[in-house]
């Protein structure tokens, strides 16, 4: 590995490092000390002169994090500036500037020589060059076909560097998962999970081995992602895309599922161009149940146990179940109701109560509450989603719209689709029909998940289905990229299983929580101040997390 | 990393060829009871106790009016003072040297002096910096026999290290007054005093080009000598100076009207004001001294006052104009203060006080001065 040295790059230093009795040097950190015209923020990548082995002719180079900067003048106190202004007169100039400096605190990233001995004091520090942010970070041992571009690092000094993720560590099999999280509308986080699907899509050895799966969980965001924006990009957005070397375009061979709405209309806030209609009648709900009553309190296990009994007797259609064919005859025929009577009865172990809590949720879900997917019979058009997914192709982008759905039936949707794929990917599913190979990758895009992986709460099936994914998934194959406001607010283990994490502008209270903790003290301080469209990226194979921005996404959005 | 003050300990090496008797504890740092200003104004005024004579004209003082106000003047109005010179000196008694029937005392000295020049922006920068290590004992009768001094002085060539003859003058009634030994440590401590001084003087040359009218230079602690009188647009301000001098004003008989000593003089000082200038040397020095600060912001009413020395052109008098002008100049740098830092903040001018740490800053650690002192000495007790 060549060495280099700041001073021999005519690189211009920004300052010394320093070490004093107080504030050592370490392994792990180094101060450094700013003249008074230089700019230098927090996630600024720098570099200082090493000590090498004697055998290597230059000196070698050690890489940090700019993660905090002070300044700190020669006052005593508060008090003596006070006393300065002459007794606190604010009007007064001082007749001299105080003596002060602004101190530079950086994480060590990494040395060119592998020698993590303390930075001596008194080095000259500079900004890294555009090979220097690679090294830091670990992107120069990645295999160029490895690379994903994840963004543009900018520097104070104006330089600039693509910085990109390890596809072994989000596709696997090393290591997988990418998960978002940020306030809402300044996090970015949808746009940046659809500018990394199309940056994994465009840098792909073969992107027929990947397939996209995307839920629209808001408004009409993502059901126009085929189609080019009614605007061209401005120019700096273009050259952001040209920066990260990617090619502003829409996506490709997309397929929009638009859930039924009452009177069989699709149920959308913007219609896509091409799409197809999905409902669930019973007989497509049966082995789904239990995602349906996902969210509902069970506190005794009754209904766990009533909806294992049913789902079992609608598939093995037990003579008591021959007619269940429907949701009304499921919810007012034999075995569960007593038409003649007009009550609810017990079956098998389970009491009349607890059938009749049952009932009640499950009318209020399918019928009195229900937004429309659900149908007592299903048209041809109204296709079974389970069986759309189940012949899923690579290099096609499928949509699953949500958004419009009450939330039992969001979960139900996710649940399906989760479970869907998984089996798809973990045994040969009967519901395959189509010849075409599996695609070796397939990637899951859900917002919001802490609906249906929360940090608390009963594991419900479907918290046990995204686990399923989170911690097995990769081997086979199945990447999630989740994402939503609070990381607290989810399942540790998901986001514990995600070897990338991108942090958008987070707010106090939320980043002191323990989710957090892998990040610094200062660098959890500084998410609180980040800009729109300014994200943290947290990489397995970087030392320490970097700031980037990234180009705005290239299709049609509505505001 | 080499010892940095590996010269001293090669002639150490050869100090050790005489009998020895370190200092108890090892080297110890001479502290001065006295402040180094007030003991420099003892010193070169030895013959102003009392003070009678003004020096200053248009218009020439009276008795009953001895302050003046001067108002503060800013750099923003009137940036006067563009450098800043103080010397700073440490002093370490190393042990006692035996040569024959003859015992002395072993002194080290750091010695250093700054120039900090001040930008129209109000930042600070040193300009330029001066450091010796004085190794001072006593040659001849009282010391060092000559062959020692020249096995010494070869030792000590081409080294950051000068070799001092602290009898350089002769010694006369101190030497009787005192015992020798102790009369020996003081004339080492003046001895290093005056090479200070002299590096401070130095330094007054790299600003040659720049001092004029309006871009003029403080110098720390008081005129000092005749070296220093010759240099002009030099204003030497003290922080403390001797408190028993007496003033007597326009009258041969002595009421308590016509004289003042300093205490009530100063106390009677308003805060902005300056007491009119007093002649000193001769004629060749005026004086006076400034309120930098109202005595309630102090807890000693004698806080808060600088001593002005100027040196006078061919016994002419300072105006009240330019006294006044230096005064005000001099009430601004009030703005800032070392509060805090240093127990004198009432009357330290910052960039004096800047330029002392950048001294103190450069000059070796005791830890690594001290620690490269290794007397080779043998038990040398008998009892036969």
């Amino acid at each position: 590995m060549a060495d280099t040295n700041p001073e021999a790059k005519n690189n211009k230093p920004i300052g010394r490092t320093s070490a004093t009795e107080r504030d050592a040097i370490t392994s792990d950190k180094f101060t450094f000390w700013l003249p008074d015209d230089a700019i230098v923020n927090p996630f600024d990548i720098v570099a200082v002169e090493q000590v090498n082995q004697p055998t290597e002719p230059n000196k070698s180079e050690t890489f940090g994090l700019v993660t905090m900067l002070e300044h700190r003048t020669d006052a005593a106190s508060h008090l003596s500036n006070y006393i300065s202004a002459n007794f606190g007169q604010v009007e007064d100039e001082p007749n001299t500037i105080r003596q002060g400096t602004t101190i530079a605190f950086a994480n060590v990233m990494s040395n060119t020589a592998d020698i993590y001995m303390p930075v001596p004091s008194d080095k000259l520090v500079s900004f890294a060059e555009k090979e220097g942010i690679e090294r830091a970070l670990g992107i120069d041992v990645m295999e160029k076909e490895d690379r994903i571009p994840a963004g543009l690092i900018k520097m104070s000094n104006g330089t600039s560097a693509v910085t990109f993720l390890d596809s072994k560590f989000v596709l696997g099999p090393e290591a997988g998962h990418v998960n978002i999280s940020g306030i809402g509308g300044l996090a970015t986080k949808t746009s940046y999970a659809m500018f990394l699907i199309q940056s994994i899509l465009q840098t792909a050895k073969d992107s027929s081995d990947i397939a996209v799966i995307i839920l629209n969980v808001k408004h009409g965001d993502l059901l126009q992602i085929d189609q080019h924006p009614e605007k061209q990009l401005p120019p700096d957005q273009m050259a952001l895309w040209e920066d990260v070397g990617l090619e502003p375009r829409p996506f490709k061979d997309v397929h929009y599922y638009i859930p039924n709405g009452l009177n069989g209309k699709p149920n959308y806030f913007i219609e896509p161009t091409m799409y197809t209609q999905y409902a669930y009648d019973l007989a497509a709900t049966a082995d789904k149940l239990d995602l349906l009553f996902a969210n509902v309190s069970d506190s005794t296990d009754t209904m766990e146990s009533i909806i294992g009994d049913i789902m079992q007797n609608l598939e093995t259609k037990n003579k008591d179940w021959v007619g269940v064919n429907s949701w009304k005859s499921l919810l007012y025929g034999m075995p569960l109701f007593d038409p003649k009577e007009g009550k609810t009865r017990g079956f098998g172990d389970n009491k009349v109560s607890s059938v009749g809590k049952f009932r009640r949720q499950l009318r209020r879900i399918v019928e009195t509450n229900q937004s429309g997917i659900f149908v007592e019979a299903r048209a041809k058009h109204q296709r079974v989603l389970a069986n759309e997914i189940a012949n899923i192709r690579g290099g096609h982008t499928y949509v699953i719209d949500i958004a419009k759905l009450k939330d039992e039936e969001q979960t139900l949707v996710f649940g399906d689709l989760i479970r869907t794929v998984y089996e798809l990917k973990s045994e040969a599913s009967e519901l395959r029909t189509t010849k075409e190979p599996l695609p070796e990758k397939i990637i899951f895009f859900v917002d919001e998940l802490n609906k249906y992986a929360p940090a608390s709460g009963k594991e419900s099936p479907i918290v046990q289905q995204v686990l399923e994914i989170a911690e097995r998934g990769r081997s086979l194959g199945v990447i999630l990229i989740s994402a939503q406001q609070f990381m607290s607010a989810v399942h540790p283990r998901v986001t514990g299983n995600s070897a990338t994490k991108i942090l958008g502008r987070t707010g106090s209270s939320e980043v002191t929580q323990a989710d957090y903790r892998f990040l610094d003290q200062d660098l959890r301080a500084s998410l609180t101040r980040l800009s729109k469209g300014e994200l943290l990226v947290s990489h397995a194979v970087y030392r320490q997390p970097v700031k980037i921005i990234f180009p705005r996404p290239a299709y049609r959005q509505t505001k | 990393m080499p010892n940095p003050s590996s010269s001293l300990s090669s002639t150490i090496q050869v100090l050790s060829e005489l009998d020895i008797l370190p200092a108890t504890g090892g080297a110890t740092e001479e502290l001065l009871a006295t402040d180094p200003d007030e003991l420099d104004d003892i010193l070169q005024n030895s013959e102003n106790q009392e003070i009678a004579e003004f020096a200053e004209c248009g218009p020439e003082p009276t008795r009953d009016n001895i302050y003046r106000a001067t108002q503060p003047s800013f750099r923003p109005q009137d940036h006067l003072y563009r450098f800043f010179i103080d010397g700073s000196i440490r002093t370490y008694y190393l042990g006692t040297a035996v040569e024959e029937q003859r015992t002395f005392p072993v002194i080290l000295s750091q010695i250093g002096a700054a120039c900090v020049a001040r930008k129209e922006d109000g930042h600070l920068k040193i300009q330029a910096h001066q450091q010796k290590l004085l190794l001072l004992i006593p040659a001849a009768n009282y010391g060092l026999s000559d062959e020692m001094w020249r096995k010494l002085n070869r030792a000590t060539a081409g080294t950051n290290l000068v070799l001092c003859d602290t009898t350089e003058q002769p010694l006369g009634r101190e030497a009787a007054a005192r015992s020798l030994q102790n009369a020996l440590r003081d004339r080492a401590g003046a001895i290093a005093r005056a090479r200070m001084h002299d590096l401070e003087r130095d330094l007054i040359g790299s600003t040659d080009a720049e001092r004029n009218e309006n871009s003029r230079l403080v110098l720390d602690g008081g005129i000092k000598s005749e070296k220093f009188m010759s240099q002009p647009y030099i204003i030497a301000v003290a922080k403390s100076f001797r408190k028993d001098v007496i003033f007597t004003f326009g009258s041969k008989k002595k009421t308590s009207e016509s004289r003042k000593d300093i205490t009530k003089l100063l106390m009677g000082l308003p805060h902005n004001h300056r007491t009119v200038a007093f002649s000193a040397e001769g004629g060749k020095v005026a004086f006076w001294y400034v309120r930098m600060r109202a005595q309630d912001e102090v807890d000693y009413p004698l806080k808060g006052v600088v001593k002005v020395e100027v040196a006078l052109n061919n016994g002419n008098k300072i105006t009240a104009a330019e006294a006044d002008r230096i005064s005000s100049a001099l009430c601004g740098e009030r703005n800032v203060t070392p509060y805090g830092k240093d127990n004198r903040w009432h009357c330290h001018l910052y960039p004096i006080y800047q330029a002392e740490n950048a001294i103190k800053s450069r000059f070796f650690s005791n830890e690594v001065l001290l620690g490269s002192i290794r007397w080779n000495v043998k038990p040398k007790l008998s009892f036969v």
